[in-house]
């Protein structure tokens, strides 16, 4: 006791308000940095969403909301001709056709990593899965259309094709001729490439289920398969979601990997085996050789996806809510 | 010691003094080790549950109570690195074999958590969920056989009227007797406790204890208790445990006022653990 006192007093008379005030300017300091790192994402939003309308004006006032259900799209045309519903159909549909593949893997391999891997077998396949997350989309784009694309023309394509064929609504959705270039290997792509954002993400969740909730399944005498329906994934259904959302979100937008293999078609066709277009790989195949309307027309397709974008997440977050509302929380 | 003594034979068993009639073996340990890893929990550990009778595991912390709980219902299997050796039967079958069907063993002994853990679904579902794992029937047969749980676990006067929100809605009590009510559904044959009344306040904890007693009439019991009031209301036999030894098992009346054992002894009275 007697030491410390000692110390004390060396120190000359402890001045308290004043210490205190030079942690208040610290912490003023903190704050305004805090604050203005999250205003300058509003600030990068607003202007990004701002000179997209003002790139897009011209070809606005051009076409109106006819832009939205034409499907010509003719840029050397005089006047040109331009219409959005190709890239929108083509950016819906591949991005569906993805998720519809992606979410079950993602889950499978997810639960099979988290409930059911042999320990030593869980860390490779764990890196795997994050490996492919990253691996560039212009490497996915190659391969797709090097390796993917013939093998499933020569295979795949042409087997759904005779099976369905004659079959009323599924003989059109697989109809010919195979293709090397098809809006199915997009969204096969797509779902190779988004798989590791839902694994990761459901892996993490799955985690977060408390052990004694899964050995109370167990304890009642469930299978795996029914703890893992039961328990697990309705324990983790919101952060599954957002997993999922931003699968989607990713699916949407890709571009490099998509542009390479989809055939840039904008015709809409009833066959997921036929070309076709998405937005940003409309963009990305376009715009360097583009000017005038036809510029403003791409911009305004870009901001369409911005729109298409925002519904699309806003609708699962909708749903969310109506899960949750259900599930009585 | 003395004022120990008083306190439990003012309640429960003890206050009529005179001994339970042996019951015939739900359950036979015999021999039993179990090791995690390298480590050496359970140590020749030999016992039986009496049918329909409570058996009270008291010890201190790191014992192997619960150990040996998760052994009867073979909780353990769930992780690697989990060995047992021995004997361990459940009338006359052998928990122990590697092919037992494990739905069915836990299907017969139902298993209650320290921390109550309802299922993320609403009450009904909490104890349709179990039923409808081994038997199929209709909804009406349902409603019935919900009900009867829940009345089981003491809860349906409270619940009747939200049998359809979610059972994490409940207070820890509430979720605890759920628990309670979701094991009895399946029917099983014997129930483990594991701290049952741990997360509980006095007041829900002796509904849970009131319980216990009311199902002793048809289960065979065995809780792990860290309160050694609780194991003298509740139970018929007591074990106490230490350093993963069965160190005496014996009528908790005798347990809690002759213990053979000087450590049981020293521990009921309050100088370790």
């Amino acid at each position: 006791m007697a030491v410390q006192s000692d110390v004390i007093d060396d120190a000359g008379p402890y001045d308290r308000a004043k210490a205190l005030s030079a942690f208040k300017l610290g912490d003023l300091t903190f704050y305004w940095i805090t604050r203005l790192s999250a205003i300058s994402v509003l600030l990068i939003l607003g202007g990004i969403i701002v000179s997209l309308i003002v790139g897009a004006f011209p070809a606005m006032k051009e076409y109106g909301f006819s832009f939205l259900w034409t499907q010509r799209w003719a840029p050397s045309a005089d006047p040109p001709v331009l219409g959005a519903l190709g890239p929108m159909y083509g950016t819906l549909v591949t991005s569906f056709i993805a998720m519809l593949i992606a979410i079950p893997v993602g889950l499978g391999i997810a639960i099979f990593l988290t409930e059911l891997c042999p320990q030593w077998l869980r860390r490779p396949i764990g890196m795997a899965v994050e490996l492919l997350a990253g691996i560039p989309s212009i490497i996915y784009g190659m391969w797709g259309f090097f390796v993917l694309g013939p093998f499933l023309a020569n295979t795949f394509q042409p087997f759904m094709i005779r099976i369905f064929d004659g079959v009323p609504v599924l003989g059109a959705i697989f109809a010919g001729p195979p293709s090397y270039l098809s809006l199915f290997n997009a969204a096969l792509i797509l779902a190779i490439m988004v798989l590791p954002f839902i694994t990761s993400i459901s892996v993490d969740v799955f985690k977060t289920v408390p052990p004694v909730l899964k050995e109370a399944a167990y304890g009642v005498g469930c299978t795996t398969w029914e703890v893992v329906r039961s328990v697990v994934i309705p324990y983790t259904r919101v952060g599954i979601i957002g997993g999922v959302m931003l699968a989607l979100g990713r699916a949407l937008g890709e571009t490099m990997a998509v542009t390479f293999i989809i055939g840039n078609s904008f015709r809409i066709s009833s066959s997921i085996f036929a070309p076709g277009t998405t937005i940003s790989a409309a963009i990305a195949s376009e715009f360097a050789e583009s000017d005038g309307l036809h510029q403003s027309g791409l911009i305004l397709l870009g901001l369409l996806l911005f729109v298409l974008t925002f519904f699309v997440l806003a609708g699962a977050r909708l749903m969310l809510l109506r899960l949750e509302k259900k599930a009585g929380k | 010691m003395t004022d120990l003594s008083v306190s439990v034979s003012a309640n429960g068993h003890l206050a009529s003094q005179q001994p339970l009639p042996e019951a015939p073996a739900k359950v036979t340990v015999r021999n039993l080790n179990f090791y995690y890893g390298e480590h050496h929990a359970l140590k020749n550990i030999n016992l039986t549950l009496g049918t329909n009778r409570v058996t009270a595991f008291i010890g201190p912390s790191g014992c192997g109570k619960s150990t040996l709980l998760r052994i009867f219902n073979r909780m353990y299997d769930l992780y690697p690195g989990q060995r047992v050796t021995g004997q361990l039967m459940l009338d006359q079958t052998n928990i122990l074999d590697p092919k037992l069907d494990l739905n069915l063993l836990r299907a017969r002994v139902g298993m209650v958590f320290q921390k109550p853990t309802p299922f993320p679904m609403t009450i009904y579902e909490n104890i349709a969920f179990g039923i409808r794992l081994y038997e199929k029937i209709s909804k009406s047969e349902m409603d019935d056989r919900v009900e009867k749980a829940l009345r089981g676990g003491a809860l349906w006067n409270e619940v009747k009227d939200k049998l359809n929100a979610s059972g994490l809605s409940l207070s820890g009590g509430q979720q605890q007797r759920l628990c309670i009510a979701r094991t009895v559904a399946v029917r099983p044959e014997v129930i483990l406790f594991d701290e049952p009344c741990s997360a509980l306040d006095p007041i829900s904890t002796a509904k849970v204890e009131e319980l216990i007693q009311e199902l002793s009439e048809n289960y065979t019991i065995a809780i792990v208790t860290h309160n050694m009031q609780q194991a003298a209301r509740v139970s018929d036999k007591t074990a106490f445990m230490y350093l993963g030894e069965l160190i005496e098992f014996d009528d908790t009346s005798k347990i809690f006022t002759s213990p053979t054992d000087r450590r049981t002894q020293d521990y009921i009275t309050g100088r370790f653990g």
